[in-house]
């Protein structure tokens, strides 16, 4: 376990008097994909917004190590986390181009133009519209564009809620590959979190399944996909 | 038709100071979400703190009569409205980390109290330690009889150019803060989307700050060009709030270009409808709230601002 690089131990979150997550333990190991199966309402983003502390929270969140429970939303960011929120969250008044610079607020190299280069690279798109309000692209180039910001962070942590959502199949796949390569070539660490349980099952190394605020399982990918209730709830089989 | 323009020119000199003090409360809107009510009074109290440097009474600033253009007063005027300006901001920033901490966290009702209690608590400090009675201020620009140049028949005054430079020059800084540096673009992030900025490392609270010193320095400026025109009252930013706050929701509050034109059209009804419908000058404040009104009602966020799309 000396390479973990997340971990949540006994995390709960509440809204008001709503409690949303009742103790969730998982733990993210350095370049895993791990995904988080679940129902609508089963408390997938609140996982992830407990992480950021974003939403009040009880029980230790570790980041390489260190407690992260009681820091700043900011202050995780700078520890290198990056977190794409559901519905995107680009900035949509702001250019193509700026969003990407916004991405890489935290960082302090001299890199940060190449690596924009480099995603324009990977999605042209994004390049010809670089001086176009984010707001004007269409809701599956936002999520490339989503994508590319966070990673602009430089992250060893990316948390990736519902990237799926309201995209075309083939753009999803697109997408997917992109967490990948990103995860092969930056070995960086991912927790995803997917009701698209085929494709996430497909990049996934581990994943876990969430009911209700719990986890009531957890397994390698291989696993999960042949396991004959993971088949009935979110494959479809 | 030289009244018409005479009019338009003269309504321009209000539209400066309008269009400051709107632009003043636009960034601080951008910067917090919320409205400070108070801006007008920080400005003030920095009108009056130029006015104190530049009087004799504060001649006891060693060597500062270098600077000065009469004798007995230790700093020219300009350079004191500077000095004020810059001491407006800092008092900005230390009054939001003071009191505004949470400021954008806080409801909006809770705000909105705050920025009222800050704006009578500044008010009560200014009339206590400067009084009620108007003060000459001082020309800024060349103010007399002779000083205007000639438009189509109409007078254009100097006091009217100099101030629209000034306020020009000063948008223009705050422009390319907010275009061209990176604290600008995380400036700009916060304003479009708090959640996600959080997101990307940003620190809202710094931000909030530097939102409150800009609006500080601006709204100063606002104080003092309207004080040099007329007289430095207790009472003089209250009115100049009213009219701007109608500007400001005319242009939208996020857009500073909508502030500027706001603050225009809002002196220009100032000027117009009172005159054109017969009506006492002090009903002009009336044509300030009807323009206020009617975009509330009509296109509530304003001319150039956002309009709001919710997603479902």
């Amino acid at each position: 376990m000396s390479n973990q690089v997340l971990s949540c131990e006994n995390v709960t979150a509440s809204y008001g008097a709503i409690q949303a997550l009742h103790g969730v333990n998982l733990e993210v190991n350095e370049g895993e994909i791990v995904v988080v199966l679940g129902a609508n309402g089963a408390g997938k983003t609140t996982t992830l917004r407990a992480i950021c502390n974003m939403v009040a929270t009880e029980g230790t969140v570790m980041l390489n190590g260190r407690d992260i429970s009681k820091a700043d939303t900011a202050d995780i960011v700078n520890a290198g986390v990056a977190h794409v929120p559901q519905g995107r969250g680009t900035f949509a008044a702001l250019t193509v181009l700026e969003n990407l610079e916004v991405g890489a607020y935290t960082r302090t190299d001299d890199e940060v133009q190449s690596d924009i280069e480099m995603w324009f690279e990977k999605y042209p798109v994004l390049g010809e519209r670089r001086t176009q309000a984010a707001g004007s692209l269409s809701g599956g180039e936002q999520q490339m564009l989503a994508v590319a910001r966070a990673a602009m962070s430089r992250p060893t942590m990316m948390l990736l809620d519902e990237p799926s959502l309201g995209l075309a199949p083939l753009i999803i796949e697109d997408l997917f590959q992109t967490f990948a390569q990103l995860n092969k070539e930056q070995g960086t660490s991912m927790l995803l979190v997917e009701q698209n349980a085929n494709l996430a099952l497909e990049i996934a190394d581990r994943g876990y399944l969430l009911e209700t605020g719990e986890i009531t399982g957890s397994g390698s990918a291989e696993e999960l996909r042949n396991d004959p209730a993971v088949q009935a709830a979110y494959l479809g089989a | 038709m030289t009244l018409l323009i005479q009019r338009l020119l003269d309504g321009l000199f209000n539209g400066s100071i309008y269009a400051a003090l709107a632009v003043a409360i636009a960034i601080s809107h951008r910067a917090t979400g919320r409205v400070n009510l108070a801006q007008g009074e920080i400005g003030l109290f920095g009108g009056y703190l130029a006015l104190a440097m530049a009087s004799p009474a504060a001649s006891f600033v060693a060597g500062a009569a270098l600077f000065s253009n009469l004798p007995g007063h230790p700093f020219h005027l300009w350079i004191s409205t500077l000095l004020a300006v810059i001491v407006a901001a800092v008092l900005a920033v230390a009054l939001q980390r003071a009191l505004m901490r949470d400021f954008d966290e806080s409801t909006p009702q809770r705000a909105l109290n705050r920025s009222i209690a800050l704006l009578i608590c500044v008010s009560a400090v200014i009339s206590s330690q400067w009084g009620t009675r108007g003060r000459i201020f001082g020309e800024l620009f060349p103010s007399g009889s002779n000083d205007f140049v000639s438009v189509f028949g109409a007078r254009l005054r100097y006091t009217t150019i100099g101030a629209w430079v000034v306020v020009i020059i000063a948008c223009g800084l705050v422009t390319l803060f907010l275009s061209k540096t990176k604290a600008g673009l995380s400036f700009r992030a916060l304003t479009d989307n708090r959640a996600s900025s959080v997101l990307v490392g940003i620190q809202p609270k710094k931000l909030m700050a530097i939102g409150w010193g800009i609006s500080g320095a601006l709204a100063a400026l606002a104080a003092s060009l309207a004080a040099s025109m007329s007289l430095l009252d207790s009472s003089l930013m209250f009115r100049t709030l009213i009219y701007s706050l109608a500007a400001v929701t005319l242009g939208g509050f996020d857009s500073l270009r909508g502030a500027v034109i706001g603050g225009i059209i809002v002196a220009q009804a100032q000027t117009l409808i009172p005159g054109y419908l017969g009506l006492p000058t002090e009903m002009s404040i009336v044509a300030a709230l009807i323009v206020l009104i009617t975009v509330l009602v009509f296109r509530p966020w304003g001319l150039f601002g956002q309009r709001p799309v919710e997603r479902v």
